[in-house]
């Protein structure tokens, strides 16, 4: 009799059950370079020599696609996956995944903003995201679009001395959609189970938006010493570039 | 999809008030046979007898706006083809004034890109702009859902046109689109003349003002919606109270700089003033501009400067004779339409 359920227990532990469902927190960490981001007083220093103080960071999360190690895919479904993560409100950093089938997942991918094909279907689908991210101040009324990142403070360089302001907006202009999908491989394994919540920890490096393989200077964009404000033209293309490099999974926490 | 017959409203009989016995139809969706091809995403967002009576409510509702004075109707008056006529620039809560000439709405399934300067290309998405604008409702959309959700009315509406949904931003700008994708403006004797249709007949005038306009206007103004929803600089003098550089504020290009869209014609007697900034007060003054004021610049549209001289070779004659083609364009059966209309 006890060498029975022994055996049963042995069993079960190699073979780890991945029936049902369970959640998965993927938390949003935002950093800049290697240190947490600490908004308005900080001090930040880019690769050009100029100095940011970052007031307010946001970005919109969507279409979060899980992998598992044999490489099928779980969808998140699609209406319920847009978030907005706002850096001054922390309960928005963690997105609080449901109903994943258990399973061990190896990498994860979502895009920042609100996809092409999303937006050809209008509002089919969108339930209240327009309110919310018309109350985030995410909402583009000029186009009626998302802002999809945005990123805002002061600056100071070797030309301009006084704490001018800067902001970044990204989203779609015209014809560009400006539309970011990342994958990233996760450092080990999202144990998904009935029991067990994962949960995925990101950093999100805010240098890399305008400091990342390309190099916005926001001195040359403070037109008529009015501020930096960067919502459209061809930095817009290559911040979107950089977007794809801003985030990495730092661990994964299985319990 | 089958496209069977113009805007065919029908089921009015199921409008009861009774809800028990309700049920909600689509129209029948059909293009006329002189105009261009469908651009609306009718898959997404079907228009229902429901639906639209909603939309409709909504489209008039100025409970939408930060003051409760400011309806989509207040500047999109139907027998002006649902603009604001008589307004160089609209006119939003708080006496804001806007930037821009109220553009018409009509025959909207047909474009695929709104706005003067195309600064949104989805027309379900489309009312977000005036709903939020600060200048023109700057509505709060989280307060217009509880608004509607604690109005009986909508409540009533909302679940006649979308039985298993919620009240929320998603369904309202759905009812919105089905109320505008349904105004369709088709049969003014224009139409009824290029259809062949019994008693639709144009006089000498109108008939040579017609052959004049496909050669001197149909290059931009194309279709039997007369515009190829392109952006072109149309050598408007730039008016310095409102810098407005149209189409560069949208893709930050140089060379879209002062481009406006083409509108379509259609109604266009009836919706005075013209342009993007309502400069011009009446049709004359639009046919002479392009007569003798073309302003020359670097975005100058190339079809406006040609044999080295800017803008468009007219007599007084033609553009007599173009003026009387275009108030073939008038649809009054569009216009007055009591289906359309507020009360």
């Amino acid at each position: 009799m006890a060498t029975a359920l022994l055996l049963i227990s042995c069993n079960s532990d190699d073979n780890a059950p991945t029936t049902g469902t369970g959640s998965l927190n993927i938390e949003f960490d935002n950093v800049y370079q290697s240190n947490n981001l600490i908004l308005n007083t900080q001090p930040n220093t880019t690769s050009q020599n100029e100095v940011l103080k970052i007031g307010q960071l946001k970005y919109i999360v969507s279409n979060i696609k899980l992998t598992k190690a044999d490489g099928s895919i779980f969808t998140y479904p699609k209406s319920q996956s847009y978030f907005i993560v706002d850096e001054t409100d922390e309960a928005s950093t963690t997105l609080q995944l449901q109903n994943i089938p258990s399973g061990d997942y190896v990498s994860v991918s979502f895009g920042i903003g609100v996809d092409q094909q999303q937006w050809e279907l209008g509002a089919d689908g969108q339930g209240n995201f327009l309110a919310l991210a018309q109350s985030e101040d995410m909402l583009w009324s000029w186009s009626a679009g998302y802002k999809f990142l945005a990123f805002e403070g002061t600056f100071t360089s070797p030309t301009v001395a006084s704490e001018t302001a800067f902001m970044v907006h990204t989203g779609k202009t015209g014809t560009d959609y400006n539309y970011t999908t990342i994958t990233l491989p996760l450092t080990n394994s999202a144990l998904v189970r009935t029991d067990i919540t994962p949960q995925i920890h990101i950093f999100a490096d805010a240098s890399k938006i305008i400091d990342g393989q390309n190099k916005i200077v926001l001195s040359d964009n403070n037109s008529g010493g009015m501020g930096a404000m960067i919502m459209g033209g061809e930095n817009l293309a290559l911040i979107t570039a950089n977007l794809s490099q801003m985030f990495t999974v730092n661990h994964v926490h299985n319990e | 999809m089958k496209r069977l017959f113009v805007l065919a409203f029908i089921g009015l009989t199921a409008c009861s008030p009774d809800d028990a016995s309700y049920t909600d139809v689509p129209f029948a969706i059909s293009k006329p046979s002189n105009f261009p091809d469908f651009a609306y995403n009718f898959e997404a967002n079907m228009p229902t007898q429901a639906g639209f009576e909603l939309g409709k409510k909504i489209f008039y509702d100025g409970r939408l706006s930060s003051d409760g004075t400011i309806s989509c109707g207040f500047c999109h008056i139907q027998q002006h083809a649902f603009t604001h006529h008589g307004h160089s620039l609209s006119h939003g809560v708080n006496n804001e004034v806007g930037f821009r000439n109220t553009p018409a709405i009509q025959n909207l399934a047909f474009q695929n890109v709104f706005m003067y300067d195309g600064s949104t290309d989805n027309l379900d998405l489309q009312p977000l702009i005036p709903i939020t604008s600060e200048v023109e409702m700057h509505g709060n959309l989280t307060s217009i859902v509880t608004m509607m959700q604690s109005d009986a009315q909508y409540r009533k509406l909302f679940k006649r046109a979308f039985p298993d949904a919620e009240i929320d931003t998603e369904h309202l700008l759905k009812a919105l689109g089905q109320f505008m994708v349904m105004l369709q403006s088709s049969n003014s004797r224009f139409d009824k003349w290029r259809r062949n249709e019994t008693g639709a007949n144009f006089s000498g005038d109108e008939t040579e003002g017609y052959q004049i306009f496909q050669q001197k206007c149909a290059s931009c103004h194309t279709t039997d919606l007369q515009t190829d929803h392109s952006f072109r600089n149309n050598g408007l003098a730039v008016n310095q109270q409102l810098y407005d550089t149209g189409r560069e504020r949208v893709t930050h290009l140089p060379s879209d700089k002062y481009k406006f869209k083409v509108p379509s014609l259609r109604n266009v007697e009836k919706t005075a003033p013209y342009m993007h900034d309502g400069r011009f007060y009446t049709l004359e003054a639009v046919l002479e501009h392009y007569a003798s004021g073309v302003q020359t610049s670097e975005t100058l549209d190339p079809i406006l400067q040609q044999n080295g001289s800017p803008g468009i070779a007219l007599t007084d004659e033609q553009k007599s004779k173009i003026i009387a083609f275009l108030k073939t364009l008038t649809d009054d059966e569009f216009l007055s339409n009591p289906k359309f209309s507020e009360f």
